[in-house]
């Protein structure tokens, strides 16, 4: 993967931070919801994430939210947004900051 | 698999639902009905009435409309049905209240009100269970919160059927014996059907999906679960079923009801075991109001079961059956009913207003549209008001029950305006606000763009 890839990934799962799960009130990436990222030649960006629940209505403004997201992002030419159940979200996935944000025991 | 949409009118439920709990609460501060009137009276029927079905059922039937498909992951088998089943539903509440004033000749007139209520509001419970019922068939197999959904949709259909049995016999359009003997001995019937397999269950489930969904708690499938769920229908079917089969062999049904309040009592310490495992295995310590009011109400049903047994066990029941019945009326169902819209309202509307602007602008969290610290005094006044008003009529002191009457309608009017402010978005300091929010939401029904 070439320097400019991981670049551009950093600059996505940056702008992914503006998205936020409406109910728990963080950041999708720091919650974990976000599984990958990859981005291809030209611009290209793959995004697999999930939601907490399957079925919550806000899963098509978190799909879309992301795709919009990631697109505004310099560098960015195409998004696809996949969504996976595989596997199930667990609290467990959170990163330190959001477990402690939300009081994670 | 994408999102499923929002219930447009949900929201329209809600509404209809608080309006008729704020007429029922003025109706007991201005002692029309139970405990200024007796039980049997019309001025009774309308009170009662006006909670289970213009209140209770309302709220239920909208949250279903919401609940019911993220449950299942499937979207809602007909999103326009719900406008036509509120409009049969409230035409049949409103004919029914009317031709419970006919009986004792508040309302003069000799039109059939009570048969063509009871035949709208049947009819209403039947779109209700058609359109539910497909949503929940599709989303086979059920996950253990939607069984007890079922359970209590066969609980509405027990106890719909019966109103309309009692609505034609009192009417004399039905005159076969076997209807003249349910409607004569049958209304406990009536009640168990709605109250415990209608809301009871139906409550039931929603706490084991919701609690454990806003407080990140585990959701493993337990035996104290299924010994609930299956528990639950075994007292349904035990009380109606049994009841229902010893009035038509004309013999006492009270060994029964006994029987069946008897086999409540593990099924009810099976799902208080379950709850509170809920809670004390939960990843989010921080409880948010809609939780942690979820509690006292929790408690209003532990203690409705212990005062029933109690009394069962004095045979003060018939005498007391009306303390029972509000502590689980206003207790636990509108208690729990309460604490869940105030989580949902906000939800609701936050997915209307800023759902779309996600990945294009900073968007509030849900918490923000609310102050949980201003709502918080009006649900501890509102759980204050229920458990003195049941030891007041305990007491068999109604002006007492009335003066906490007042406060409890105090209570709830504090929080339809903190309702009303988080559909006004009055509240929200983080985010596009006022006029900047593309889609601002309505009072009454929601409209959203669902991507």
């Amino acid at each position: 993967m070439s320097a400019e890839s991981d670049a551009l990934i950093e600059r996505v799962t940056e702008a992914l931070r503006v998205v936020i799960d409406p109910e728990l009130g963080y950041n999708i990436v720091d919650l974990g919801l976000v599984y990958s990222i990859t981005a291809a030649e030209g611009g290209v960006v793959d995004i697999v994430m999930t939601t907490t629940t399957r079925g919550c209505p806000a899963t098509g403004f978190l799909k879309d939210g992301a795709r919009d997201g990631a697109w505004a992002v310099p560098g960015v030419e195409f998004v696809d947004v996949t969504l996976t159940y595989e596997p199930h979200w667990v609290p467990e996935m959170m990163t330190d900051a959001a477990k402690q944000h939300l009081g994670f025991a | 698999m994408a999102g499923v949409s929002l219930s447009r009118w949900t929201m329209s439920y809600f509404a209809a639902a608080l309006v008729a709990l704020l007429a029922a609460e003025t109706m007991m501060v201005l002692g029309f009905g139970f405990p200024s009137a007796p039980v049997e009276a019309p001025a009774t029927l309308v009170l009662v009435h006006v909670v289970a079905l213009g209140w209770l059922s309302l709220l239920l039937c909208g949250a279903l409309f919401q609940f019911v498909p993220v449950l299942v992951a499937r979207p809602l088998h007909d999103n326009h049905l719900p406008f036509a089943t509120l409009c049969c539903l409230l035409a049949g509440l409103v004919l029914l209240l009317c031709g419970f004033l006919q009986l004792d000749g508040t309302l003069e007139g000799d039109w059939p009100l009570l048969p063509a209520a009871g035949s709208l509001l049947a009819l209403g419970f039947v779109l209700v269970l058609y359109n539910l019922g497909r949503t929940l068939w599709a989303g086979r197999p059920l996950p253990l919160p939607a069984r007890f959904f079922v359970a209590g949709l066969c609980g509405v259909a027990a106890a719909a059927s019966l109103g309309l049995i009692f609505a034609f016999v009192l009417t004399g359009l039905a005159t076969a014996p076997p209807l003249a003997d349910l409607a004569a001995s049958g209304l406990p019937l009536h009640i168990v059907a709605g109250v415990g397999g209608w809301l009871t269950l139906s409550a039931m489930g929603v706490s084991y999906r919701l609690l454990a969904m806003f407080i990140l708690a585990p959701e493993d499938r337990r035996w104290t679960s299924i010994a609930a769920l299956w528990g639950g229908i075994g007292v349904l079917l035990l009380a109606v079923g049994g009841g229902a089969g010893a009035v038509l062999l004309n013999a006492d049904p009270t060994p029964v009801f006994v029987a069946a309040a008897l086999l409540a009592v593990p099924v009810l310490a099976a799902y208080g075991h379950d709850v509170i495992r809920l809670y004390a295995k939960r990843k989010r310590r921080k409880l948010e109001t809609n939780s942690l009011m979820a509690a006292p109400a929790l408690i209003s049903l532990a203690l409705a079961a212990a005062l029933l047994l109690a009394l069962l066990a004095l045979g003060q029941m018939p005498r007391f059956a009306g303390a029972v019945l509000y502590l689980l009326a206003f207790g636990w169902l509108s208690g729990l009913g309460l604490s869940q819209l105030y989580k949902i309202v906000a939800f609701v509307t936050w997915l209307e207003c800023y759902g779309p602007l996600l990945g294009r602008a900073p968007t509030p969290r849900v918490q923000d549209l609310v102050v949980e610290s201003r709502a918080r005094k009006w649900f501890y006044l509102y759980f204050g008001a229920v458990w003195f008003g049941t030891v007041a009529l305990l007491a068999e002191q109604a002006l007492v029950f009335r003066g906490l009457a007042l406060l409890l309608l105090l209570a709830t009017a504090g929080l339809v305006v903190e309702f009303v402010r988080t559909r006004r978005l009055a509240d929200v300091a983080i985010g596009p606000q006022g006029q900047d929010v593309p889609h601002r939401p309505r009072l009454l029904c929601a409209l959203v763009a669902q991507p």
